[in-house]
């Protein structure tokens, strides 16, 4: 295990991602960073700016207008990174599937500029906090 | 004016109409010509008056239909004027948002997907569709292809129609330009707003949204009857119980089905648990804007409870999907409504406490009085709905106006605040989560007995809508069916699609400090909005970014804080 490697897993800092998702994966996100579930124990923090992240929240299934945001959020990453699809649309554009204004999901997009990202799923709608907590330390010991 | 009054008042503009009609009781839908529609629309709106809603625009065949919804509140009536337009080559219709400011985006919103030209619109640029979405390609139209199909247009990041009018209104961006957003450390959603300052005062505020545009109303074209509900409570997470409910209001209204009463009560009281934790939701994150952490943490842990409930009873945390036509799909079993009656008396002391706490600061007083001050008749022109409307002294309430569920014989108050600042604001959200504690407690005393839902065998053709009060504000929903087993059109609209362009009023002449406070203070949820904002430099140049604008307005709070006590 490199020194990168390393850093990205002790006390990840992630950025949260909202590509047009329905605000659910999302307010759970925050959820996790109040008193009952405080991942910041953990020292998992939310960080403002993707230059500073370990690793990437993605939510939703990735409309026409936020693809090419998410592309720059992901290359302004430093990597290694793990990107972490949070939620049924992330993971292969859920309920949205038709939609025509969905090009993604989220490894479609990331895949296209880095064919060989880490990308983790967490499926649900939305997925509880136990299930993003349980996702981010899976994915965590795999790498 | 009561119902009648009402009639006589509409008929007076009979010799421009082609047709009224009035089905059922407080439902009139009045017809035109598209020639006649602006005449129309200004007594509707400035002579009778009534409140403007929303607009839809429906592809039939041979024609285009512009359906201007408006509601009259006093009575709960909903007034729709259809306008036909007949040229399908090159459809246009006069603009009406030069005197209804509302109705701006909806306008533009009809262009991006149905190809509608609106004359004289103060603003024609792109508003929901992406910037590289191809000129000329509809995709409400019927017979709009799938993206694969579709023969690549023209990329354009430029608007597809040059304004007409001289009263553009963009940022000029030879001024500073201040960006908010798009990525907020805390905010859950991507949003941005363009404010161009003269030193520290704001003097102009642009959007930018698409973000967000998922296509719903096309997807809801696919599904059945029964399948919406389930797609119309992933419009937001936070609004998950009240847009079902709009939806399934207006089916039902056309469809002529009568739910039974058990399921109205429950219906009410996941609707008002949805309230009551957004509300909470909301505490939080203006406590976090001003600087206050510890009412964030604070707040969000006593919201934890009542997802909890709403687990127990739905199933899961958000997205209850419990709302059906003719019913509900879950009961509330009778051995819950101790723990739910309990938890409410827990919650009701924590808010209680709260609500003290913040009435009583005298730093939360200097800080948010006087802020952002959206004025009543920017309200009325903007077409605001809940909380945002009821703090600037426009008293609309669905649930009391025209009442649905289990409102009707439950005993509660509106609440309303004449000042229309970041405070009043506060006060009716913190004052309605203690209303919303008081009617789940009623609703669960009066819970009657017998089933929660009727069996449903067919949709008749019709068209309806439905409307309930969301926690940021009337949710609308306008449903046509032609007999078949899905809809026809469907159209949504969330509160915060009219409450977000109100920044325009309310931001505008202050402080930069004040920013944050006051675009958070409509609670707006841009998934709501089905859109969201980026901006891109444009050689403008970058004078802050959300870090330290999150400084500044806690710098202030601490400024304040320091000078008081």
């Amino acid at each position: 295990m490199g020194l990168s490697t390393k850093a990205v897993k002790k006390s990840p800092w992630v950025f949260h991602v909202n590509t047009g998702a329905c605000n659910n994966c999302d307010i759970e996100i925050v959820d996790l960073l109040t008193p009952r579930f405080d991942v910041e124990r953990f020292g998992i923090k939310l960080v403002g700016s993707p230059r500073h992240a370990d690793a990437l929240l993605v939510t939703g299934g990735v409309t026409a207008q936020a693809a090419p945001r998410l592309r720059e959020v992901y290359r302004q990453t430093p990597k290694p990174c793990v990107v972490f699809a949070i939620g049924a649309c992330a993971c292969g554009k859920g309920i949205f599937t038709t939609g025509y204004h969905m090009v993604g999901p989220v490894d479609k997009i990331i895949r296209e500029i880095d064919p060989d990202a880490i990308i983790a799923y967490v499926p649900g709608c939305p997925p509880k906090p136990e299930a993003i907590i349980s996702g981010v330390v899976k994915a965590l010991a795999a790498i | 004016m009561n119902q009648q009054q009402l009639n006589t008042r509409i008929s007076e503009i009979r010799d421009k109409l082609t047709a009224i009609e009035q089905k059922p009781d407080n439902r009139i839908w009045l017809s035109c010509e598209s020639e006649n529609a602006y005449a129309v629309n200004k007594f509707l709106f400035e002579e009778v008056p009534l409140r403007f809603v929303i607009a839809t625009v429906i592809d039939s065949d041979d024609y285009f239909e512009v359906l201007y919804h408006y509601a009259y509140d006093e009575i709960g009536c909903m007034v729709t004027l259809k306008a036909l337009i007949r040229d399908r080559e090159n459809p246009a219709i006069e603009s009406i948002a030069p005197f209804l400011p509302g109705a701006e985006w909806i306008e533009r919103e009809m262009h991006d997907l149905m190809g509608i030209e609106f004359r004289n619109h103060p603003d024609m640029r792109r508003l929901i569709l992406s910037d590289d979405w191809p000129v000329g390609v509809y995709p409400l139209r019927k017979d709009a292809k799938k993206p694969a199909e579709r023969p690549d247009g023209e990329p354009s990041r430029r608007p597809t129609v040059q304004s007409q009018s001289p009263a553009r209104r963009t940022v000029q961006l030879s001024k500073p330009v201040l960006p908010v957003g798009p990525f907020h450390p805390l905010q859950e959603e991507m949003e941005l707003f363009q404010l161009a300052v003269d030193g520290e005062i704001v003097t102009d505020i642009d959007m930018r949204i698409s973000y967000n545009h998922r296509g719903m109303e096309k997807i809801a074209e696919t599904l059945q009857f029964d399948q919406v509900p389930f797609l119309v409570s992933r419009i937001c997470g936070i609004c998950s119980a009240s847009h079902p409910l709009a939806y399934v209001q207006a089916v039902e209204e056309f469809a002529g089905i009568t739910p039974p009463d058990r399921a109205l009560y429950v219906r009410t009281i996941i609707n008002e648990l949805e309230r009551i934790h957004s509300h909470i939701l909301w505490v939080g994150l203006a406590g976090h804007f001003i600087g206050y952490d510890t009412v964030f943490m604070w707040a969000w842990k006593y919201r934890e409870p009542v997802l909890d409930l709403l687990e127990e009873i739905t199933g899961n945390r958000n997205n209850y999907g419990n709302v059906r036509i003719g019913g509900c799909r879950e009961d509330i079993p009778d051995e819950l409504k101790p723990k739910i009656i309990a938890e409410m008396d827990k919650i009701e002391k924590k808010m209680v406490m709260l609500t003290k706490a913040v009435l009583d600061d005298p730093v939360l007083h200097v800080r948010l009085k006087g802020i952002g001050i959206l004025k009543k008749e920017d309200a009325i022109n903007y077409c605001v709905t809940g909380p945002t409307a009821r703090a600037s002294g426009v008293d609309i309430d669905v649930r009391r106006d025209e009442p649905y569920a289990a409102y009707g014989v439950l005993n509660w108050n509106v609440i309303t605040q004449p000042e229309g600042d970041v405070f009043a604001k506060a006060v009716v959200r913190l004052l309605e989560t203690l209303e919303a504690i008081k009617i789940v407690k009623e609703a669960l005393v009066k819970l009657p007995k017998g089933p929660v839902a009727i069996e449903v065998k067919q949709i008749p053709a019709g068209e309806g809508c439905g409307h309930a009060e969301a926690p940021r504000g009337e949710t609308f929903h306008y449903v046509r069916s032609d007999g078949g087993n899905r809809p026809v059109r469907h159209k949504m609209r969330a509160p915060s699609y009219v409450n977000v362009p109100s920044f325009k009023a309310s931001c505008l002449g202050g402080n930069i400090a004040d920013v944050t406070i006051t675009l958070a203070s409509v609670d707006p949820c841009y998934s709501c909005t089905e859109r969201l904002a980026v901006v891109k430099d444009r050689g403008g140049k970058v004078l802050h970014d959300y870090e330290t604008l999150l400084k500044l307005s806690r710098e202030k709070t601490e400024k304040i804080r320091k000078e008081i006590l």
